[in-house]
Order: structure tokens, then sequence, then C-alpha cells
């Protein structure tokens, strides 16, 4: 009977979902994915989502990511004119109690000057950098779609 | 912010402003008669490629630019995915989808030969000089203007609509970046 239990669709989510996710005291990552791109792809992009679970304001800044010369927080904006448009974000602040969502086609973790691409079904180390925080690693599944 | 504007502005209205009925029986989709046209610009064999070229087959025509991270790479997933969907369906034959750069600096011939196989939806990716592809884009509607970004790094803000032309390359409808793929396929499949 508990292995049934165990095995229940919620319990596998919250199963799966553990395995993308990580936390320090006060910062939890979840849902965390790099977009698949083909293997001459300059640049790719990485979505979660981040919680500040502390008492005290936290500013993202980027990220440290092995296979990447740069990364930078991106948003794509949508205009009244109907034009898209890529803005840079020096920081992005979670006050205390802050649940900020990085998505396709809103804010993302922009990574430049890939000197390799990963592919589909591989986890990458992707440490995000605050301003005032340690940074935070955590494996970024590579995957053709949202999760 | 650095900006550079030499497309023509169409505006939305414009953009979705029909008329006439197309010649298919199997469609609804009214043609646009204020956009769309042929042109000729780069493939990505480097070769002269002319729209008309295409005579005969219903194209999904977008635009964008490799170095984008956020909503290029989605929206090419997307139109391949669809292609692939009408190729499950066996009515894959007479579809072609069409990517045209708003960055020629970066995007060559070269290496557009080499980005999109990897979508595996046979899509043809055109290029050429920046004047040839803002007219072309004038000629759609599209506004691309480029933008200066830190490390030598530029982006492009730009409308993102994609197109499907009918067997005679006429406009019949316009899609969102998002776009449903299941309608798109229906679409598709009306044109054929």
């Amino acid at each position: 009977m508990m292995f049934k239990a165990f095995f229940k669709p919620a319990a596998l989510a919250a199963l799966l979902a553990a395995a993308t996710s990580a936390a320090a005291a006060d910062l939890e990552i979840s849902g965390a994915w790099l977009r698949a791109v083909p293997p001459v792809s300059p640049t790719m992009a990485g979505y979660f989502e981040i919680r500040n679970r502390g008492d005290r304001v936290v500013k993202l800044e980027g990220a440290d990511v092995a296979f990447a010369g740069g990364a930078m927080l991106h948003d794509s904006r949508t205009g009244e004119d109907g034009q898209r448009r890529m803005v840079h974000l020096d920081s992005v602040r979670l006050d205390p109690g802050d649940r900020v969502r990085f998505a396709p086609g809103g804010k993302h973790l922009m990574l430049m000057k890939l000197s390799q691409v990963p592919r589909a079904g591989e986890s990458v180390e992707v440490c995000l950098t605050f301003a005032n925080h340690d940074d935070l690693c955590t494996d970024f599944p590579v995957r053709h779609n949202a999760p | 912010m650095k900006t550079r504007i030499r497309s023509g502005v169409v505006l939305l209205l414009a953009a979705l402003t029909l008329a006439g009925c197309g010649d298919d029986p199997g469609s609804d989709l009214p043609v646009n008669t204020r956009l769309g046209g042929d042109f000729t610009l780069t493939d990505h064999n480097g070769e002269p490629f002319r729209l008309s070229s295409l005579e005969d087959r219903v194209v999904i025509l977008f635009f964008g630019y490799t170095h984008c991270p956020d909503i290029c790479p989605a929206v090419l997933a997307r139109v391949a995915q669809a292609y692939r969907n009408l190729d499950e369906q066996g009515d894959a034959g007479p579809v072609q989808p069409v990517f045209i750069t708003f960055d020629p600096e970066r995007d060559t011939p070269a290496h557009l030969r080499e980005y999109l196989p990897w979508f595996k939806a046979d899509i043809i990716g055109l290029t050429g000089s920046v004047a040839e592809i803002e007219a072309v884009a004038e000629q759609y509607g599209v506004v691309f203007l480029k933008t200066d970004g830190q490390d030598e790094a530029y982006d492009f803000t730009h409308s993102d609509y994609i197109y499907l032309l009918d067997r005679q390359g006429r406009v019949r409808k316009l899609y969102p970046a998002d776009f449903d793929i299941d309608e798109v396929v229906n679409d598709v499949q009306s044109l054929l």
C-alpha cells in the first residue's frame, strides 16, 4: 500500500520537481530548464522560477556557466505597437516572499559565447549569481519544450 | 539605445485588412491583398532564391535571427513541429517553411546552412543585403530595428508574425509567435 501511495501521480510529480530544484536556506529555484538549440547556435535561453523565502531583499544579477562566455538577464517585451524587443536587466530584485518566473516570451537567462551546446536530454550546472548572496547552483535539463 | 529604422512601417490594421476570397474550395481563408508579393533573396546555399519559384506550394513564411535566444528558436521549433505533423499525415510534400533573417551580418548562408537542418523541417533559410531584406520586410509589414547591446552584441526589436501563403503566393493568414500548431496544420491542409 505504501508503495502504491508513493507512486501516486502527485507524489511522482513532487519527486520530479525536486529533481530540478535547488534551495539555499532562503532561496529556492524550481522548474529550471534550457531550450535545446542547434549545435551551431551562438546563444541559448534558460528558464526557471526563483522564490525568496528569506527575510531580506536579494538581487539576482546573472549566472556562471562553464560552457558559456557570458550570461545576461533579459526580458522579451511586447510594446503597444506589437513589436517584440529584448530588454537587458541589470538585476532582478526579490523582496522577501517574492516569486519571479523566467519563462519563454518573458524574462529569461541568455547564455552567450557558447563553447559547446548541450543537447536535449543532457543536464548542465548553472550557478545563479547575486549582488548580495552566495551563488546558487542547480542542474538545468536541456529540453525541446517547457516542462 | 541606438535604433535604426529603415523598413517601412505598415500598421497592424493594414496587416489585418483583408479583401477578396481565395479560390481554394476547401478553404475559407480570405486573401490579404495588402501584404506580400514576390521577392528575390539569397538562400542558405548562397544561390538566388525567388519566392515564386515555389509555385504550387503552400509556404509558411517567418522572420527572425539565429542569435535570438528566446522567441526565435521557439518559433522555429513550432513551425518545425507543424511541418512534421503534416509530414506524419502525408501532407508535407507541397508545403515549404521559409525563414528570412533580419541579421545578414551574422546569419550568412553558411551559418543558416548549418543551423536550420537541426529542426528537421526542410526549412529554406534566406538572407541578403540589408536593403534587400528591408524591402521584403516592408512588403510583408514587418518592422525590425537593430539595437546595440553590450560586449559587441546586438539584438533586434521586431514584429514576429508568421505568414501562411497559398499556392499562388498570396497571404492567407497571419499568426502570432505562440500560434496553435493544430490551427496551422488545419489551415495548411485547407489550402492543399
